[in-house]
């Protein structure tokens, strides 16, 4: 691999990068004097624009030796999930920029651009990332983007609270992640997924395998932090009801989508060496030294299928007693990681659990975008996230209160709406990829608990339309925000309907 | 005979097939835009679901004048257009349409009998509150009845029947505050779904069999020989191939769509509904999709027959529609509601038409739908047109004499009344009727559907002579003075008048186009065709019968002036028979002590198992959650988020940055993470040792 091949393997990044800093530069030396409206306007145009550049910059990536499977020593991957990942990336970041022209909780808007732009590129390199040190510097970066966006409401007293802690919080998990990096690399000698996932197979493997457990439940820590599994989710309810909307709804889907490639990642990486170590596994075994020794496979599968049922029963039952309907979000978020958790705690070879996973996420991502857009639009009007704040939507926009009706229900998983379809078929991957009991009970469960979870999504819905309104004035939006909004609401009908159209799409990479 | 042509082979669809979808789709969209319109804008609506099936009728001309031309050609087009619909991993459910002559046909006729009725509904219609919100509907049931047309799958075909259920629920309650129409409404809705639910039973098994529910997919589909070879040699339960199986299970689905024994009882009830519906969906559209769906399924009901032979489940077609054909007859002589009178006669000739494609194949029952789709809405319209030209009035009792108020309703009517009588040569029912006696004639398994039906056209001629005397000729019995319906109404009555008549060229033995169209054949004027053996008997036969019950009919009724109250002149010679069919042979009250009580009486068990057993353990486990997620919030907000309030409080005295950092929310926070992480660990250590 030479330069080059780097740099067109990071195009889109670099993309982005560049999009970044002009919109500082055309935010700070020319926009001085406009009318805050405008400015947020053109930043978000910008950063759109180089969202699409972004987009239009993967046909031109280089493939040369980088594509999946590659060499011994790949630090990115290029192409299959990963290209998959990036596009859902880059078009949730365009949505949750478009929420931004509305909204009033910073005159900063060029940093904020920068800021959500810089935390994007992250998430690309998380998608992409096959060693260890590009993994923990593209967490990083994503990670501090985040802190900062959550912060980004310098007047609101919430924001700053929630962001000291999510920052406290994150800064803690990943330390567990470089620690349990360090392990890692002790064992295999490489920082290459690659080569890791190799050496869990060496003769002498066996030896190490405490130190391989305690390597792995740290990685966890870090990567559950990311992804708000239980019992690394402390953090979840208070940024996402702190943060300013735009900014909660990129943690809520952006962050999440690279989060859960990044995971995927790891699963393809140690399904993909599978099959050339079977030998030396095999040989392992035989040996009869350390009998109970299962490589990699086996304890990660484990400590993901701990993390997917405490997330599914806490956020889904915590999420019962919630009233801020941010929190709720907040611990819906948790039970939808649950479900995705099982998928990757029970994943296959073939395309099919990744497909899955993928289809979950971006939907998910794409239906979360849409609720927190309308949480916003009402907060503006109301001054509030209460559940009681949507008391009455029906009457006081009934084109916001549809577009609700769509999202949520599509979150519980009613068909024809997207929702139903990303839960059959994760449900499904998890089902064809190991027939037994366990694998069946917790799917059990977990159709048991999204029934529960429509309670919830219900409660939100009950207020909008059957409970009397207390004011009846009109609520009334951007005409843009509106127009995401019901753009969103219209493709996760639409995507409902023709499933298909988007597996087709996941299966083409 | 002369052999099938050959199949086309599909490279592309061609353009009007690629097209085909937007036959449906227009309609429902303007069906979506009308009702988004206000009360108040009636042209708009009435416009929309006019123009809207006109641009359908225009594209099912051209979709047809392609079929004709391929076949013209010596070429039989069957083109299909399939998509992916679900994919889930490797097993995926394809949907898509179908453009060949029996598609074509069909959808030429509902949406030219559909415009007809469309336009006459403006004139019907035009003094109901509710105008857009019925246009709204019908223009819905359209859309989804030409999506039943052009299915190429039968889960497309599924959803659009089912959407085409919705619709007539909605259109036979469209007067809601009548009890009576609420009422039939459910009935109409359940009982079609106790068909559907076989229906739905045949789907399954036959895509858990053939793994497709696509009918042709060049070669793959479930219509096709391979296939259905697989499904001949799985066996079923009764001696039953798993073939003929699943083809009675679709055939129940079809059943109660159509009407047939036992399942008949929603479709006279139905009548509730304004009389441009009963004529659209239940004279010539909606209860023909039963026959339609049986049509498209033939190749599966079908499979297995050896040469001339007929198979068990298109031997239990022709009984079941033997005895609809019959036993609806019987009822349809000693009705007094003159649309009640239609109703069961459209029964009754489902019943042929089932009979037909059971034992003539697709080509005799599909014909006999045409041409009944024709007549019988023109003959339900003509009915309308009396009762809006006698202020709703419906007992045939009360009118008379209105040959000379109303003459051309009069005229379209007694047009419509003789086709379907099968008044012979000059009437289309005529023709197509005869083909299906031809049929039941040859049939090899039993004589007796062929007696049946002969009786049922006696009949047939009887109750409409009854219904005609009654209705327009001797004197006035009705309290209002008649008046002739507008141009908007009698316009689509006259063009329908004349297909009824018309319509019979295409069938003619001599010249039997449609047949061979459908057949895939090459048709030529041969008057050869008459000299069959026995068909010359057959036709003389058939018309002394017609003969006959016309006869007895106006011997019985014709310009006699009975008062209103007058018994009918059956009732005084057989008081108990008339008194029978009068109250439709009790199947009614037969179901209402069988089916209805057991429901009653299970609802009752289960009502008291519902608060007694289950409701406990419901409001147990409900308990459970409740105190769960209480608890989940009292950590959330007493020792995450209060300790964290402490920290703040603590941090606004102590102040400074730094200070918060090292307070006790900190503690709190990675503890519980540390903990997290230890555990995990320790359940890790734990099962690699088990």
């Amino acid at each position: 691999m030479n330069y080059l091949d780097l740099f067109r393997v990071t195009l889109p990044e670099t993309a982005l990068e560049v999009a970044a800093l002009v919109v500082l530069v055309v935010d700070l030396a020319f926009l001085r004097k406009a009318p805050l409206q405008a400015r947020a306007t053109v930043a978000a145009l910008l950063g759109v624009i180089g969202c699409g550049a972004s987009i239009l910059m993967m046909l031109f990536q280089s493939q040369n030796g980088l594509s999946y499977p590659g060499t011994g020593e790949l630090l990115l991957s290029v192409g299959g999930y990963t290209a998959v990942a990036q596009a859902g990336i880059l078009v949730l970041t365009v949505l949750t920029l478009f929420l931004l022209i509305d909204s009033n909780f910073t005159r900063h808007v060029g940093e904020y651009v920068a800021v959500v732009l810089m935390a994007a590129t992250g998430g690309l390199l998380i998608a992409a990332a096959q060693d260890l040190l590009v993994i923990f510097v593209a967490l990083e970066l994503l990670s501090l983007g985040l802190y900062i966006l959550t912060a980004f409401a310098k007047h609101s007293g919430k924001s700053a609270e929630s962001a000291m802690k999510y920052y406290l919080f994150g800064g803690m998990a990943t330390a567990f992640l470089l620690f349990g990096f360090s392990y890692l690399y002790g064992i295999a000698g490489s920082t290459s997924l690659h080569q890791i996932m190799l050496a869990m197979y060496r003769p002498d493997a066996a030896a190490t395998a405490p130190l391989l457990y305690v390597a792995l439940v740290m990685v966890a820590a870090g990567l559950g932090f990311k992804v708000a599994a239980v019992p690394f989710h402390l953090w979840a309810p208070d940024t996402y009801e702190g943060a300013p909307a735009p900014a909660a709804a990129f943690i809520a889907s952006v962050s999440k989508v690279a989060s859960f490639a990044l995971l995927i990642g790891i699963a393809t990486a140690a399904a993909h060496v599978f099959g050339d170590a079977q030998v030396a596994r095999v040989a392992v075994v035989a040996g009869g030294t350390h009998s109970g020794y299962r490589g990699f496979g086996a304890p990660w599968s484990a400590i993901l299928i701990a993390l997917a049922v405490s997330s599914m029963v806490l956020g889904n039952l915590a999420a019962l007693a919630q009233t801020s309907v941010r929190r709720l979000l907040a611990y819906s978020a948790m039970a939808h990681a649950g479900y995705i958790l099982l998928a990757l705690a029970f994943f296959s070879y073939s395309a099919e659990s990744t497909n899955a996973i993928l289809y979950y996420i971006l939907t998910y991502g794409l239906t979360t975008i849409g609720a927190f857009g309308v949480v916003a639009v009402v907060e503006r009007a109301t001054g509030s996230d209460k559940m009681d704040a949507f008391l009455g939507l029906h009457k006081r926009s009934p084109i916001l209160a549809d577009v609700l009706f769509v999202l949520l229900l599509s979150l519980a998983g009613i068909p024809p709406l997207v929702g139903f379809w990303a839960k059959f078929n994760l449900f499904v991957a998890v089902l064809r990829v190991s027939a037994g009991v366990v694998p069946f009970a917790l799917v059990a469960l977990a159709v048991a608990l999204s029934a529960v979870s429509l309670y919830y999504y219900l409660q939100v819905l009950k207020r909008a339309y059957v409970m009397p309104a207390v004011d009846d004035t009109p609520i009334v939006a951007h005409p843009v925000t509106m127009g995401v909004l019901i753009l969103i609401a219209a493709s996760v009908l639409a995507l409902g309907c023709f499933p298909a159209l988007l597996q087709g799409w996941l299966a083409g990479f | 005979m002369q052999e099938g042509m050959p199949l086309a082979p599909q490279l592309a669809a061609s353009p009007i097939a690629q097209m085909l979808w937007l036959i449906p789709a227009v309609p429902i969209v303007a069906a979506g835009i009308v009702a988004l319109v206000k009360q108040p804008r009636r042209k708009m609506a009435a416009g929309l679901a006019i123009g809207s099936l006109s641009f359908s009728l225009l594209l099912s001309l051209i979709a047809f004048a392609h079929v004709v031309a391929g076949w013209a050609h010596g070429v039989a087009v069957r083109e299909t257009v399939n998509f992916s619909w679900i994919e889930v991993g490797a097993a995926h459910v394809e949907l898509g349409w179908v453009l060949d002559p029996l598609s074509a046909v069909m959808l030429v006729m509902v949406t030219l009998v559909g415009l007809l009725i469309f336009i006459y509904s403006t004139g019907y219609m035009a003094h109901d509150e509710n105008f857009t919100r019925f246009f709204c509907f019908l223009s819905l049931f359209a859309g989804a009845m030409l999506g039943v047309v052009i299915s190429n799958s039968l889960l497309l075909l599924f959803m659009n029947w089912e959407l085409v259920g919705l619709t007539s629920y909605l259109l036979i309650g469209f007067w809601y505050q009548r009890p009576s129409a609420a009422a039939a409404a459910k009935k109409a809705f359940l009982t079609t779904r106790v068909g559907d639910v076989f229906f739905l039973l045949g789907m399954v098994w036959l895509f858990a069999q053939t793994g497709t529910l696509l009918f042709y997919d060049s070669g793959a589909g479930s219509m096709e020989p391979l296939a259905l070879g697989g499904l001949l040699v799985h066996p079923a339960a009764l001696g039953l191939t798993a073939a003929g199986a699943i083809g009675l299970l679709i055939f129940a689905g079809a059943a109660g769509k159509s009407g047939q024994l036992p399942l008949h009882v929603w479709l006279p009830d139905a009548m509730e509904g304004p009389t441009p519906v009963s004529a659209l969906i239940h004279a010539a559209t909606m209860v023909a999709a039963g026959v339609y769906l049986i049509a498209r399924v033939y190749p599966l009901m079908h499979a297995g027959a050896l040469a001339g032979g007929t198979t068990t489940a298109l031997t239990v077609v022709t009984w079941v529609g033997a005895s609809t054909a019959v036993f609806a007859a019987l009822i349809a002589v000693a009705q007094n509601d003159i649309k009640r009178i239609l109703a069961y006669s459209t029964v009754s000739q489902l019943g042929y038409m089932m009979a037909g494609l059971g034992m003539g194949g697709v080509a005799v029952g599909m014909f006999h739908l045409i041409t009944h789709a024709f007549f019988k809405a023109l003959l339900f319209m003509g009915a309308g047109s009396v009762i809006h030209g006698l202020h709703e009035e419906q007992d045939i009792r009360r009118m008379g004499g209105l040959k000379g108020a109303m003459p051309l309703t009069f005229l379209t009517y007694a047009v419509g009344m003789l086709a379907l009588s099968g008044f012979p040569l000059l009437f289309s029912g005529f023709w197509s009727k005869d083909a299906i006696l031809e049929a039941a004639q040859h049939w090899s398994v039993a004589k007796a559907p062929f007696y049946m039906l002969v009786f049922g056209a006696l009949l047939t001629a009887f109750y409409m002579t009854r219904q005609v005397s009654y209705v327009f000729f001797g004197k006035s019995r009705a309290n209002v003075d008649a008046h002739e319906s507008p141009a908007v109404m009698t316009m689509p009555l006259a063009i329908l008048a004349f297909f009824a008549v018309a319509l019979g060229v295409i069938g003619t033995p001599a010249w039997p186009w449609f047949r061979a169209f459908l057949e895939g054949r090459t048709a030529s004027v041969d008057f050869h065709g008459f000299s069959e053996p026995g068909l010359m008997t057959l036709m003389v036969t058939s018309s002394v019968v017609v003969f006959v019950g016309l006869g007895l009919g106006w011997l019985l009724y014709g310009n006699k002036s009975s008062s209103a109250e007058e018994p009918d002149v059956l009732e005084r010679a057989v008081p108990r028979l008339w008194a029978a069919l009068r109250d439709k042979l009790y199947v009614d009250e037969l179901y209402g002590a069988s089916v209805i009580a057991f429901y009653y009486w299970w609802a009752r068990v289960a009502d008291w198992l519902d608060r007694n057993v289950w409701g406990g353990a419901v409001a147990l486990i409900a308990y459970g959650f409740n105190g769960w997620a209480r608890l989940s919030r009292f950590l959330d907000t007493n020792i995450v988020d209060g300790s964290f309030d402490k920290g703040c409080e603590e941090l606004s005295t102590g102040g400074g940055l730094l200070a918060h950092v090292q307070n006790g929310r900190v503690q709190t926070y990675l503890r519980l993470l540390a903990l997290a992480v230890v555990v995990l660990a320790a359940i890790l250590f734990w099962s690699s040792r088990g």
